[in-house]
């Protein structure tokens, strides 16, 4: 059993706050030459990692798993549309998805999901975070996890970026560091495209604007020697950040990518933020989610697919066949998660209702095996015959395919805390 | 002619439980006899006048959800999500072809009045006119966009004839309605009823709604649209039942009914063989008909059906009315 | 390093015959932590100086920073007393009661940022500061809040934000006048402390499940039952009992009847359109837990969790940490002076008045925030005094006092003074609400660092140069060497050094074409710096 006296002090591990902080503080961060950097065996492997990345196709609002992945053609349930053969042997998914149908070798595909929550707020929660919140400790969510192992402490790009720019839903599902705190916090964009404040206002020249945050280094030095903590070093490193993420805003405007890749993308925005994501990964953000809502299509479910499905279909094959092109697509994982999957049972305005015991979700990438597929459903879609999946599992297996240890431990206090819950173990047949 | 039945003398003289959800319903050519197309991608035949009524299936050649059905040239000719339509003889009860009709998913089939063409349209947003003899296609009619203005696929759900058989309408998601002329397969003119689809652009960011539906008068003065009004929260059928009246020649907009009393779509419209009522019948959860009084432009009756309405068939003279839905299929009669 | 008991051990053996009950508070405080510092063989930092405790006591007690006039007359007073005067009139003040108000707000309802049950619960503690309520008052009017007066309405809040989930409830009871978090228990019973079962956990559920929504208002029935079910066995239902064991012969326990199910929603309904909380049962199992929690031989529990979660406010960190971790496997760093100090809070009727000036007039709290040597000593030593992050408001109402014009507040009477600080702390609630509120382990994240860089709200609010504003002020100055020391003692509290004020002179000088906008960047440069920042 770990020892409940873990202190959290600076001297029983190396703390890149307080470390980089100061370094920061001191306005050197951007410079490590003059730190000894290979001599901190924590922060050299760090540098080391080769650098994962995740784009997260978040499908707020639920989307059917009969539309898009695990289809039931014929069964009272199965709905209207047919199922198709894809380039992966015996696997078939909705005639809505013909694009991804000739790129399922690339996609690790999980069809039996049962996570036992079909509310949209909770279930929300659960799903980003691969566990519940105890009353009193707020988890951090996939993309705080990441950010902090991938992230590094002096990046120039923000570490966690999150669209949703719909509204419906946004409150169910906000992106969250829980115990992590702000430094992990996502940049959230939720009104445009490009991020809060990452502008200089007019009223200031650019000149001012650098020398101002110089004169605000040298105002700090003093007071910084002689003390240390945390907090104060996540101030200096945020600070610190600053002009290298003012810099990243670029990263944000798709009129620096060509026309012909922008319509390759497509005019929708859910296209357009995707491929902002491409380009975020591509410059090192370690975690950007996409939210497409809203998919509760609790009347005339069929149509609300038919309107929505080809348009992930569209911009996950998009984005699936650029990374791949680039040669990215070994060091980032395109998820696709939803809070829950839909009803089999079709309701009397052709809808289907919320529904988390048998649904299906997608890794593509990293370490994700691609052409795999696991958990099978019954022929109607009720349950999980086979190699049930539940949400601690599912995280377990995202985090060993990109290379993190699911049974690593953060500290509240004096608390370990392992990333997932334990005993919860990854799917080694999912992972290469 | 015989005279009209009011909209207040229609009482319900038959309900039937059904395991799957009937889309479409087409009579025969013998009283009685009713065609059905449903979600087990299944034609069935019925005789409502029985003393017992069996639902027989009639086929089952269908990959997908039998979404139309039309009775022409001693054959029903059926359409479906597969995109294909099947004619199928009914006196000799046997396949006389299928035909690969569209790309896409085929929503609606129609008969002309004469029974010489049968009409199709699909999400392929094409409508096809088809020689009801011979299977072959006659006309391909091309006005309706395939993409909604912000991008995304548009559907076409309606396709009625004039009762002359001169004219034909065709109805799609955006609200938009084309009127063609039959023989030369010219657009004669289009009207818009854009309140009936309703694109969130913020909060969800997808659509829902659409024109459902088209009738025109019997002396092909009027055209009738039938769908759902605005609504807030799309996840749900939540607008109001929604009516617009156009007038053919020029396209101008009469009258726009939004159902004070029932929420839900309008998915079947038609009017009384003397133009004096329109029958709309639809539903979200639960079903509703109402009777229109077209010179009013008032309700005249509306009432609960006990399920949500896909579709209805009447004969000529209203004598019967046969409505099809979800898990059900109701007959009414004017008493 | 690890503090481990055997130094609180040592500790101990140092103090003998050293400490009395009968010592001020303060004075047994430096003396428990004074001897386990000793024993420790660490040196402490130094005692802060006079500028540096102006500011920290009035961020601290009034929840703001200083102005030029308070930090002058204090560190200019040659009155002995000074220190001790300072804190009565700090804590005499309406500012007191509204910022230890804030805090309290924010450990009830810490999800929230300190607003999830709406601002009625903040309000209610506001009034209960300013009445000098002492802490089982507090505890009282929030667990049994009678809701037909007005005034006791914000009181009911706390319990009403919660009564969709019972479990969330008892916990949330357990962890905030408790300093237990049985919520491990909930499931099994706890995998690392052996204190905390399952029977734990359903027993303290047993005193607050029968509290519910009757429309709006609260009400609790009669009767009722938790029951639970072990890993492995049979379901049991769980008889009420204190986290110390105490079990209540409970002849109530047993569940609803379809006739009662159906009163009780009709009685709901009454009271939705009476607007009028249904009467309180004859037996309530809410006033046995507060009851039994404040009986002899209970109240440990809940005078403890005072005492750390006060000591936790001033010195930045408990004798015990996490806060909600107080259990036998988790001992506190200083468990004499622990019990000593909720005993004599217990003793005199849990006056938190008392509690804090005894803290905050300790050499312990004074203590500076600078330790010159490699080595800093285990915070748990108390040894150099921790950097407390602001709170948001702590920071908004500090950005509105560093931009006034220190004029303003000179020769005011205090009520007119003290008038003007609430004003200045209420314009700057709406920034506030974009600061996340500090826990332990906070770290500032980057969006903060933007919205200062980039945010036209901080120019807006802050950074103005109208009448009233210590920048409107400087402006107008042609001596800019005294224009940047204003400014920083406006922000800072203290003169320039020699560098600082060389280095801000040149950063005016270069922009003498527009010295108004030298001026906004030098404060700019000031209230992000760390220095203003943090309570050090």
């Amino acid at each position: 059993m770990p020892s409940p006296f873990f202190c959290g002090s600076d001297a029983h591990r190396v703390s890149r706050r307080g470390f980089f902080g100061a370094a920061a503080a001191a306005g050197v961060a951007a410079d490590m030459t003059g730190l000894n950097v290979l001599g901190s065996p924590a922060l050299a492997s760090e540098l080391r990692r080769g650098q994962k990345r995740v784009i997260l196709l978040w499908l707020a609002g639920g989307s059917s798993q009969l539309e898009t992945f695990d289809p039931k053609p014929g069964a009272p349930t199965g709905g209207p549309f047919r199922a198709i053969q894809t380039d992966v042997p015996g696997l078939q998914i909705s005639e809505l998805m013909p694009k991804m149908a000739t790129r399922m070798k690339d996609v690790c595909l999980i069809r039996g999901l049962n996570t036992r929550n079909g509310d949209h707020g909770s279930g929300a929660k659960l799903m980003m975070r691969g566990r519940r919140d105890e009353p009193s400790l707020r988890y951090p969510d996939l993309g705080a996890v990441v950010a902090r192992e991938m992230g590094r402490a002096d990046s120039q790009v923000p570490d966690y970026v999150t669209f949703y720019t719909q509204t419906e839903g946004r409150s169910f599902a906000p992106g969250d560091s829980g115990f992590l705190g702000a430094r992990y916090a996502p940049m959230e964009l939720t009104t445009n495209n490009t991020p809060e404040f990452i502008r200089r206002l007019d009223s200031i020249t650019e000149t001012d604007h650098r020398e101002r945050a110089e004169l605000r280094n040298m105002l700090g030095r003093d007071f910084v020697r002689g003390r240390t903590s945390d907090a104060l070093g996540s101030h200096a490193e945020a600070y610190g950040r600053v002009r290298g993420i003012m810099g990243s805003e670029r990263l944000f405007d798709v009129s620096q990518e060509s026309q012909r890749t922008r319509d390759r993308y497509g005019p929708t925005q859910f296209g357009q933020q995707a491929l902002i994501a491409r380009r975020l990964v591509e410059a090192g953000v370690p975690f950007v989610r996409v939210a497409r809502a809203w998919w509760d299509s609790h009347g005339q479910n069929f149509e609300t697919h038919q309107e929505m499905v080809p348009e992930l279909d569209h911009v996950m094959a998009t984005l699936i066949d650029d990374l791949k092109e680039r040669n990215l697509l070994n060091d980032v994982m395109v998820v696709t998660l939803a809070e829950f999957g839909r009803t089999p049972g079709i309701n009397a305005s052709l809808g289907r209702d919320h529904f988390a015991s048998a649904w299906s979700m997608t890794m593509t990438g990293a370490s994700a095996k691609g052409g795999a597929v696991w958990g099978r459903t019954d022929p109607r879609g009720q349950t999980v015959t086979h190699e049930e999946v539940n949400a601690a599992n599912l995280f377990a297996t995202i985090y060993a395919a990109l290379g993190i240890s699911p049974h690593k431990n953060y500290y509240v206090g004096s608390r370990p805390i392992p990333l997932v819950d334990p005993g919860a173990e990854p799917i080694e047949a999912l992972v290469k | 002619m015989p005279p009209v039945p009011t909209p207040e003398s229609f009482r319900q003289t038959g309900d039937h439980n059904r395991p799957v959800i009937t889309f479409a319903v087409a009579l025969g050519d013998r009283p009685g006899r009713a065609y059905f197309g449903c979600s087990d991608f299944k034609v069935y035949e019925a005789d409502l006048g029985a003393a017992k009524v069996e639902f027989k299936e009639l086929h089952g050649t269908h990959g997908s959800y039998v979404t139309g059905v039309a009775f022409a040239a001693g054959c029903v000719v059926s359409g479906a999500y597969d995109g294909k339509l099947v004619w199928w003889n009914t006196a000799e009860n046997r396949h006389v072809r299928t035909v690969d009709a569209h790309g896409r998913w085929v929503r609606k089939v129609v008969a002309s009045p004469d029974g010489a063409l049968v009409a199709s349209v699909a999400d392929d947003m094409v409508c096809k006119l088809w020689d009801a003899e011979t299977g072959r296609v006659v006309k391909e009619l091309r006005g309706h966009a395939e993409r909604t203005p912000t991008h995304f696929p548009s559907m076409l759900y309606g396709v009625t004839f004039s009762h002359d058989g001169r004219k034909l309408a065709t109805c799609d998601k955006v609200g938009k309605v084309v009127i063609w002329d039959v023989a030369s397969g010219n657009q004669l003119g289009a009207c818009e009823s854009p309140g009936m689809y309703t694109w969130d652009p913020v909060q969800r960011l997808h659509s829902i709604g659409g024109a459902r539906t088209v009738a025109f008068s019997p002396d092909g003065t009027l055209l009738a649209v039938g769908g759902i009004g605005k609504i807030g929260n799309i996840d749900h059928l939540e607008g109001k039942a929604r009516v617009e009246v156009f007038t053919v020649a020029d396209g101008r907009s009469q009258w726009v009914f939004e159902s004070d009393r029932y929420r839900g779509l309008v998915n079947k419209l038609q009017f009384a063989p003397d133009g004096s009522w329109l029958l709309a019948a639809g539903g979200a959860g639960e079903g509703q008909f109402e009777f229109l009084d077209v010179a009013a432009k008032r309700p005249k009756r509306q009432d609960k059906l006990t399920m949500h309405t896909h579709d209805f068939a009447a004969t000529p003279d209203f004598g019967t009315v046969v409505y099809v839905g979800h898990n059900r299929v109701v007959v009414h009669k004017p008493a | 390093m690890l503090l481990r008991p055997a130094y609180a051990l040592a500790a101990l053996a140092a103090l003998s015959g050293s400490a009395r009950a009968d010592d001020p508070l303060h004075t047994l405080i430096d003396q428990h932590v004074g001897a386990a510092i000793k024993s420790a063989g660490v040196t402490p930092a130094p005692q802060a100086d006079d500028a540096t405790l102006v500011r920290r006591l009035t961020l601290d007690l009034v929840g703001r920073i200083p102005t030029t006039t308070e930090v002058d007359a204090y560190v200019k007073s040659d009155d002995a007393n000074k220190r001790a005067t300072l804190v009565d009139r700090l804590i005499a003040s309406p500012g007191f009661a509204r910022h230890q108000a804030a805090q309290f707000e924010v450990m009830l309802n810490p999800d929230g940022g300190g607003r999830r049950g709406g601002a009625a619960l903040g309000e209610y503690l506001r009034g209960a500061m300013t009445a000098g309520k002492s802490w089982d008052r507090v505890y009282r009017e929030l667990m049994l809040p009678d809701e037909s007066d007005a005034t006791m309405k914000g009181a009911a809040d706390f319990l009403k934000a919660r009564l969709a989930d019972p479990d969330k409830l008892t916990n949330d009871v357990s962890v905030s006048f408790f300093g237990v978090n049985v919520s491990c228990a909930q499931c099994h019973d706890h995998p690392l402390v052996k204190d905390w079962t399952q029977d734990h956990f359903y027993g303290m559920k047993a005193f607050l499940v029968r509290t519910y929504d009757a429309g709006g208002m609260l009400a609790e029935r009669g009767f009722g039952l938790a029951k639970h079910k072990a890993n492995k066995g049979p379901e049991k239902v769980a008889p009420m009992m204190f986290l110390t064991g105490t079990k209540l012969d409970d002849p109530t326990a047993r569940e609803m009847t379809k006739e009662e199910q159906k009163k009780e929603k009709e009685l709901v309904e009454a009271s939705k359109k009476e607007k009028k909380a249904p009467p309180p049962p004859a037996f309530s199992a809410r006033a046995r837990l507060v009851e039994v929690s404040l009986k002899d031989g209970n109240a440990d529990f809940f005078a403890r969790s005072i005492v750390n979660r006060m000591w936790h406010r001033f010195l930045g960190s408990g004798f015990v940490n996490p806060l909600d971790q107080m259990h036998s496997e988790n001992p506190p760093s200083h468990p004499e002076l622990l019990a000593a100090l909720a005993k004599d809070t217990a003793a005199h009727g849990y006056d938190l008045k008392r509690l804090v000036s005894g803290i905050v007039m300790s050499q312990t709290y004074s203590r500076s925030s600078h330790y010159p040597t490699e080595a800093t000593p285990d915070r748990r030593l108390f040894a150099v005094a921790a950097l407390k992050p602001f709170t948001p408001l702590q920071l908004s109402t500090s950005l509105k006092i560093a931009a006034a014009d220190p004029a303003q507040f000179e020769g005011k009477k205090a009520a007119e003074f003290e008038k003007l600080v609430e004003q200045m702390e209420g314009g700057g609630r709406g920034f506030a609400s974009l600061i996340a509120q500090p826990t332990d382990n906070f770290q500032v994240g980057v969006g903060e660092a933007l919205l200062f860089s980039n945010g036209d709200r901080v120019t807006r609010e802050f950074l103005t140069d109208g009448g009233n504003t210590v920048l409107g002020r400087v402006k107008a100055m042609t001596d800019k060497k005294a224009a940047v020391a204003l400014l920083v003692r406006t922000a800072y509290g203290r003169a320039p050094t020699d560098a600082e004020s060389t280095a801000l002179v040149a950063y005016v000088e270069g922009r003498a074409d527009r010295p108004a906008e030298a001026y906004r960047q030098v404060l700019w440069a000031l209230v992000t710096a760390p220095e203003f920042r943090f309570v050090y």
